[in-house]
């Protein structure tokens, strides 16, 4: 009896998810932030997507949101003109960056001490988080709004995405190393450290460059417009999704589609790995997130599979189940926001 | 798109929401022992936690992050150090349920190396790995 996969909802959200980022594997799990229109970016624990607190402050759509590694710290982008820092763990915002337009993207360097800025007024800004009140370090050659900047090899270079450009810069000496032109938008951009790879994503396309040369390795295309592809920790499979509102799997090696899930009701935003590989997230149009299982009946998280043994005898059947449940009653249940899912009345002794 | 006769994977439940009423990051939570601790000067009908249940609740902390470490060395490279100054190194695979036993892979002692291999807990005396 083959098992198909069961996306986990995680609700809460009002408006459109527009990013995700997940933590490193810290000694208390590793953790996921979602970036949302509604202004109210969220931190989940990242193997379960228990809602874990939401960060109250921006005064607009925040665009861009990320951890630190240990998940002490947070940073989101809005489009209130600020970046701000907030403390993790209790929820507190530690510092508001004023900015001169419109934030989309937020980077901690791997100590957490910077913190990396880039967004409408197309400048790159690094700010030493030792020293919030100092002006920070301004790195000016976008010609476009920047939508994506990320910190690459060990924090020495810079990686910045624009409308139609993917640049490389030198983050001791400010300057341009090397860039890359697309025709058509670049909707999004990953850096994988071990082994230097950069996802790009534009039209139907799914690219990877070196991100040490910005030279090409290989691309895929896609059915649909994809917005966001994430590549596996192990690099044996990449996930993408878009404007079809589906999300693809593929392996890596050779290009296949290995699977497709319909669920999302909106175009997917941002979709990521979590840290260990085990599974991948996705934000979309329709303000949720959802978990997808990298491997379709391991037990994980809250995915746990009851095999025939156990059943003794009887066929297969979830333990706690929705065998006939269709994806859309799993979203009535979900956006309940209760813990059970049968309703608890108590029973009446006359 | 036709699906041939599959179940979706069971869940345990669904992942928790907002309750709607408060901001979250529970004082109580997981990580809170990473807070600083505030002195409590001034609140007076603040019911003290018993020696006792603060104890339970930083046992079961403790428990949770070695529990954590323990997925975290998962398929690495680990360290060993047995009785008699015996260092061995192997890839980690797991324990069992009272982690009485280490099972291990590609084994590297003094006398060779062993595919397979169950470590007693009793015989080790500190394993370390990079993360």
């Amino acid at each position: 009896m083959a098992l198909r996969q069961t996306p986990l909802t995680c609700s809460g959200h009002t408006r459109p998810v527009v990013d995700l980022a997940f933590s490193g594997i810290t000694p208390y799990g590793y953790f996921l932030i979602s970036a949302c229109k509604d202004g109210k970016p969220m931190l989940r624990q990242g193997d379960t997507g228990d809602w874990i607190g939401t960060f109250l402050g921006h005064k607009g759509a925040v665009w861009g949101a990320t951890l630190n590694k240990d998940a002490t710290k947070a940073a989101t982008a809005a489009a209130d003109f600020t970046a701000k820092v907030w403390d993790a763990v209790s929820g507190d915002e530690l510092m508001t960056l004023a900015h001169k337009h419109i934030v989309k993207t937020v980077d901690f360097t791997q100590d957490s001490n910077y913190l990396l800025t880039g967004g409408q007024d197309k400048l790159l800004r690094i700010y030493d988080l030792n020293k919030p009140e100092a002006e920070p370090k301004e790195i000016s050659g976008h010609t476009s709004g920047i939508k994506k900047a990320l910190w690459c090899s060990e924090d020495k270079q810079i990686l910045s995405a624009d409308d139609k450009t993917v640049r490389l810069w030198d983050q001791a000496t400010m300057t341009e190393v090397k860039s890359l032109n697309f025709n058509m938008s670049v909707s999004s951009m990953e850096y994988i450290p071990e082994g230097e790879i950069l996802v790009i994503t534009y039209g139907r396309s799914i690219a990877f460059h070196s991100a040490v040369s910005l030279d090409p390795i290989k691309s895929f295309e896609a059915p649909a417009t994809i917005n966001s592809a994430s590549l596996h920790p192990e690099k044996e499979f990449l996930v993408a999704g878009g404007e079809d509102f589906k999300l693809y799997k593929y392996d890596y090696n050779s290009g296949e589609e290995l699977e497709s899930y319909k669920g999302h009701f909106g175009p997917i935003h941002c979709v990521r790995f979590s840290p260990d590989g085990e599974l991948y997230a996705s934000g979309s149009e329709d303000g949720t997130l959802r978990l997808w299982q990298t491997v379709v009946g391991k037990t994980y998280g809250l995915w746990k599979c009851v095999l025939p043994e156990e059943d003794s005898g009887e066929l297969a059947k979830p333990k706690i189940s929705f065998p006939e449940t269709t994806e859309e009653e799993l979203e009535e249940i979900a956006s309940e926001n209760s813990d059970s899912i049968y309703s608890s009345t108590p029973e009446v002794k006359a | 798109m036709q699906t041939p006769l599959t179940i979706p994977v069971p869940v345990l439940r669904l992942p928790r929401g907002p309750d709607g009423s408060s901001r979250g990051f529970a004082p109580d939570g997981r990580r809170a022992l990473l807070k600083p601790e505030v002195p409590e000067i001034q609140e007076s009908p603040v019911v003290q936690e018993s020696l006792e249940s603060q104890e339970q609740r930083a046992r079961a902390i403790l428990r949770e992050r070695y529990l954590r470490s323990l997925l975290a060395m998962a398929g690495r490279q680990v360290s060993f150090t047995l009785h008699e100054g015996v260092h061995v190194t192997a890839h980690f695979g797991a324990t069992d349920l009272d982690v009485a036993n280490f099972y291990v892979s590609q084994l590297q002692t003094p006398i060779g190396v062993q595919a397979e291999a169950l470590l007693r807990c009793s015989d080790i005396i500190a394993y370390t790995f990079k993360p």
